[in-house]
């Protein structure tokens, strides 16, 4: 029922917003640069109100105001850092798209690079023991190599005293 | 036989697939086990019966659909009497249960059809059985888990119709069937691996005979993933393709481990090496289509597509943990008889480059898998919320990625196992100095950063590759004969038709690098507010809106702006973005409208609502470069793959025809 | 052996990870705030007019806090829920009005202030109730959707969030703890 509900309320805030733009009115004025800023970061932030969704992608009224938030941010001089520790004070952790590289959060990021590294040692110590395999095969071709020599001199030395 | 309901005929379809599909498994087994004969046929009319029964519930489902029987919960859950005949049609995989039974009708189709031409070897018995354990788990999730076959009494006069977004756009007619196809495909070969295992030949006997269904899988899947893109670009309204959702996540993972297998099928081929290796890869391939089915259809990690909740998620999560111990304990416990003695004559070879790149596809899907499923790990064991998104995804992946083209230039090069180093140094000295030039201009054009100069460095790298396979091909065959060029390259296309077949995929692969790095390093976004009848100037382009629209069909009501788009003051296209609303649903629907150009594409959403008499639009304006290069990029690969699949007039090369022992390059 | 053992360990840890997955049903929804046991941010928003003759123009959260413990329910005209819990707030305006203070803030709303007034007169509002037009004080608050509502003790931290609508048992539960502490 619950969950049913929050649907409903989900639905009903993805719906576009009907009228009343007023913020828009300085977007148009805003330099391309800063507009690109706003949306690299807002691209780093999870619309609250969507599914798994940044800021920059959703079209909902939140994601709206957040963005012009950023830019007034931005307009008054603060960082990028400074501003996504903004929202993670509000939002918590669950905000930032991207991971912040600390705590239990290090597990994704340091993972998928030891699971490679695990991967390259693991395939070079194959690659080495299937090397030392194919020269040990090598090898043993030339042992056949000298029984044949040892042969063929035994031949030959047959045809010499048969001569 | 009129006052039997579509509902109850579609039912008993379904329990008769399942009684076929279950006596395909018995006789299967029993026969496989006994070496008994009449066992094993009757276990293959089996295939074909159950595919028969399956073919008929399908064309239950949809006469029901066509003729607007709300009796059938499906049809009153997710048609429409007023709907058009294709969404009608397409309705069949609109929603979970009716997926469901398409996943399950075309599984039925590629059993009956191996049934039918799978060659009589030993390897045939247990692989039919194992196609009949999954069918039977494909029939028994329609059948009783997610029936969309009850009955609903009285009838409801009308149904909400499907999911707006599923309905909004021709492509979600194309995209699940294909990678439905792809999944079922790539059964194929897990059912001729488990058969390897369980009739004690793991050998490359499997692989063989299945090397051609792993390839119709591996295209259909590429295809699937590739108009899932599209599909999200045209409808989704954000400008992009690709969100790494989880739902996208999942569906890319058998894709990873599937080219992995691909490229390593080859060298245990070309140099009978790494059974066990191509054993583990095509297994976890075919568990992962499962688990992304579980994680999608379970609501268990958030998602645009999530189904919520119901018994389908715990009854593929059931399957999924069956399958994992089943074939993964299979291989553990026989892994003596599979371990075999390999050699490498030098690393730096054909087998060398392939192993190389399937630890980098690997360690991709394995980075993926991290990513989607770590919020539920942390929660799990912290009860902490967090997220993993798009940000992580390409930091964790953009440096695999730049691997992946690195070898994909070098490998085709490399000959089996051991390279020439003088014809390999000059080979790299082409490649590089290509490279190199490539980036230079790169940068000269003003690009910027490390990934996409380097992309752009790489597809100059693998355009030289794919040029000196292409001379080394066609020169010395030109030597010899009289005949002209085209005559020649056309002789080599068709007579070595994978390898060409694998030159045209990676050519896709490489325009495809070129797309999604301009498109996602070069993508400029903006929202912006015009008043009716005004220009705004946006880059080298200005867009004037004529005017506000609201247009009504008979199942939806679209409200949008008619944008007029010039550049050096000549008309280019006149854009209609729209909101579409469908009658019975409450969602509103975005409807982008996009201008396609070879540079790149103007994408424009209405941002917020419009009415006829509004004054003003807000839209959100989106101009991504060589956007389009993607889609095309996947029509090559499909192509390229289609072409492979062809079989020459030879016959396929050194298949079925050199069964062992045959390692001539 | 061995390895089957390893096989089969890896397949229920799995197996365990992902039942738990479906045990706790759908993500995303009621994560706990970042601010629980923090400060809030105080907030300054206009009043709609009825309340005016008992506040003036704005309300002052800090201001308030000063008196009393404060209860802010978020809410939106086009919400759902937010109808079916208003009587319970209301409710418990009319029983606790003397120990916490209710406050009513319209937000993700831009504009809606016929609807708003339409809102409090059907369900009879008498806590004051505040706009958030521009939707910036639901980021402070670091809200998922509405309805949401806070709990804020004397001090200003936060004793509770609550998310979905509310009943009026749980209002008195946590009535309770807020004059308690």
């Amino acid at each position: 029922m619950m969950r049913r509900v929050l649907l409903l309320a989900l639905i009903a805030l993805l719906a576009p917003l009907p009228t009343g733009f007023a913020q828009t009115d300085d977007t148009v004025a805003m330099g391309e640069q800063l507009e690109a800023r706003v949306f690299e970061i807002s691209r780093k932030l999870r619309c609250p109100t969507c599914v798994s969704e940044s800021v920059a992608d959703s079209n909902a009224g939140i994601s709206i105001e957040m963005r012009n938030e950023i830019q007034a941010q931005l307009q008054a001089g603060a960082s990028e850092a400074e501003i996504l520790a903004f929202f993670q004070d509000r939002y918590g952790d669950w905000i930032l798209l991207e991971p912040p590289r600390r705590g239990i959060h290090l597990v994704v990021w340091w993972l998928p690079g030891i699971a490679l590294a695990a991967g390259v040692i693991g395939l070079t110590t194959l690659m080495v023991r299937w090397t030392r395999n194919a020269q040990q095969a090598t090898h043993e071709a030339q042992a056949d190599d000298a029984d044949l020599a040892r042969v063929r001199a035994a031949l030959q030395g047959d045809s010499e005293t048969s001569s | 036989m009129m006052d039997v309901g579509l509902g109850p005929l579609g039912n008993a379809a379904l329990y008769l697939a399942l009684a076929f599909s279950v006596w395909g498994i018995v006789a299967g087994a029993i026969g496989a086990i006994r070496r008994d004969a009449r066992l094993l046929t009757s276990a293959r009319l089996a295939g074909v019966a159950t595919f028969l029964a399956m073919t008929a519930s399908i064309a239950i489902m949809e006469i029901a659909l066509l003729t607007d029987d709300f009796s059938v919960s499906y049809v009153a859950s997710t048609s429409r009497a007023g709907n058009p005949l294709w969404v009608k049609m397409v309705t069949l995989w609109a929603a979970l249960e009716g997926s469901l039974l398409l996943w399950g009708w075309l599984l039925s189709g590629y059993w009956a059809l191996l049934s039918i031409v799978a060659p009589n070897s030993p390897l045939r018995a247990w692989a039919l059985t194992t196609m009949a354990v999954v069918q039977t788990f494909f029939v028994l999730v329609p059948a009783v888990i997610a029936p969309p076959f009850e009955v609903i009494s009285p009838a409801p006069l009308d149904g909400p119709g499907p999911n707006p977004l599923l309905q909004n756009h021709w492509m979600m007619a194309v995209h699940p069937f294909l990678m439905y196809l792809g999944f079922v495909g790539l059964t194929v070969p897990f059912a001729f691996a488990m058969s390897a295992l369980l009739s004690g030949r793991p050998g490359s006997e499997w692989m063989l005979q299945t090397r051609r269904w792993t390839l119709i899988g591996w295209g259909f899947l590429t295809a699937a993933i590739i108009t899932g893109g599209w599909w999200s670009y045209e409808v989704l309204g954000w400008g992009g393709y690709w969100a790494w959702d989880p739902v996208e996540n999942v569906s890319f993972l058998p894709w990873l481990t599937a080219t992995a297998f691909l490229h390593s099928v080859q060298v245990q081929e070309r140099r009978h090496m790494l059974k066990g290796w191509n054993l583990l890869l095509i297994i976890l391939t075919f568990s992962l289509t499962l688990l992304g089915t579980f994680l999608t259809r379970s609501g268990v990690v958030s998602s645009v597509h999530a189904f919520g909740d119901g018994p389908v998620g715990p009854a593929f999560l059931t399957f999924f943990l069956i399958v994992m111990a089943g074939s993964f304990g299979l291989v553990a416990w026989r892994w003596d008889g599979i371990r075999d003695r390999a050699d490498l004559d030098h690393p730096v070879s054909r087998e060398g480059s392939f192993l190389a790149g399937n630890v980098i596809f690997l360690a991709i899907a394995f980075a993926i898998l991290l990513g989607t499923l770590f919020p539920l790990i942390v929660e799990a064991f912290t009860g902490d919320k967090v997220t993993v998104g798009a940000p992580f995804f390409d930091q964790a992946t953009l440096p695999l990625w730049m691997g992946v083209l690195l070898l994909m230039g070098i490998g085709p090069l490399l000959p089996w196992r051991r390279a020439n180093t003088q014809t390999l140094r000059g080979n790299l000295a082409w490649m590089t100095g290509a490279g190199v030039i490539a980036a230079a201009v790169a940068y000269a054009f003003g690009l910027r950063g490390i990934y996409p100069i380097l992309t752009v460095g790489l597809s100059g790298w693998n355009l030289a590759s794919l040029t000196l396979l292409l001379l080394g091909a066609v020169v010395p065959r030109m030597r010899v004969g009289t005949r002209s060029v085209v005559q020649v390259l056309t002789g080599y296309a068709f007579e070595n038709r994978r390898r060409f077949g694998s030159m045209i995929v990676h050519f896709g692969v490489v325009v495809m690098a070129l797309g999604i790095m301009a498109s996602s390093a070069y993508r400029i976004d903006e929202q912006v507010r015009i008043e009716v009848g005004d220009t705004m100037p946006f880059q080298d382009l200005t867009f004037t809106v004529q005017d506000t629209f609201m247009e009504t069909t008979e199942y939806r009501v679209g409200a949008g702006a008619v944008v007029d788009v010039h550049r050096d003051g000549s008309l280019l296209t006149t854009l209609r973005p729209k909101i579409n609303t469908f009658f019975g649903q409450s969602m509103n629907v975005p409807t982008p409208d996009v201008l396609y150009l070879p540079l790149y594409d103007v994408y424009l959403n209405i941002a917020a609502g419009v009415t006829p008499d509004s004054e003003f639009v807000v839209l959100r304006v989106v101009r991504s470069p060589l956007v389009a290069w993607v889609w095309i990029a996947g029509f090559i690969m499909a192509f390229g793959t289609a072409f492979a699949l062809i079989p020459s007039r030879r016959g396929v090369r050194g298949t079925q025809r050199a069964p062992k022992g045959s390692s001539v390059a | 052996m061995t390895r089957v053992l390893v096989v089969l360990a890896i397949t229920a840890s799995l197996g365990g990870l992902f039942l738990w997955g479906l045990l706790r049903g759908s993500p995303d929804r009621e994560v706990e705030s970042a601010r629980l046991n923090r400060q809030v941010i105080s907030f300054d928003l206009p009043l709609y007019p009825r309340f005016q003759g008992t506040f003036g123009p704005t309300l002052n959260l800090a201001t308030e806090l000063n008196d009393k413990p404060v209860i802010v329910n978020f809410w939106a005209t086009w919400c759902g829920p937010c109808y079916d819990e208003a009587p319970h707030l209301q409710a418990a305006w009319q029983r606790y009005q003397d120990d916490v203070l209710i406050i009513g803030v319209q937000t993700q709303d831009r504009g809606k202030r016929v609807e708003g007034e339409a809102f409090l007169d059907r369900f009879g509002i008498t806590f004051p109730n505040v706009i958030d037009d521009d939707s910036r004080v639901s980021i402070d608050y670091g809200l998922f959707g509405v309805p949401e509502t806070f709990f804020v003790r004397r001090d200003g931290t936060l004793l509770y969030k609550h998310t979905g609508p509310i009943t009026l048992d749980k209002l008195e539960e946590k009535i309770a703890e807020l004059t308690a502490s």
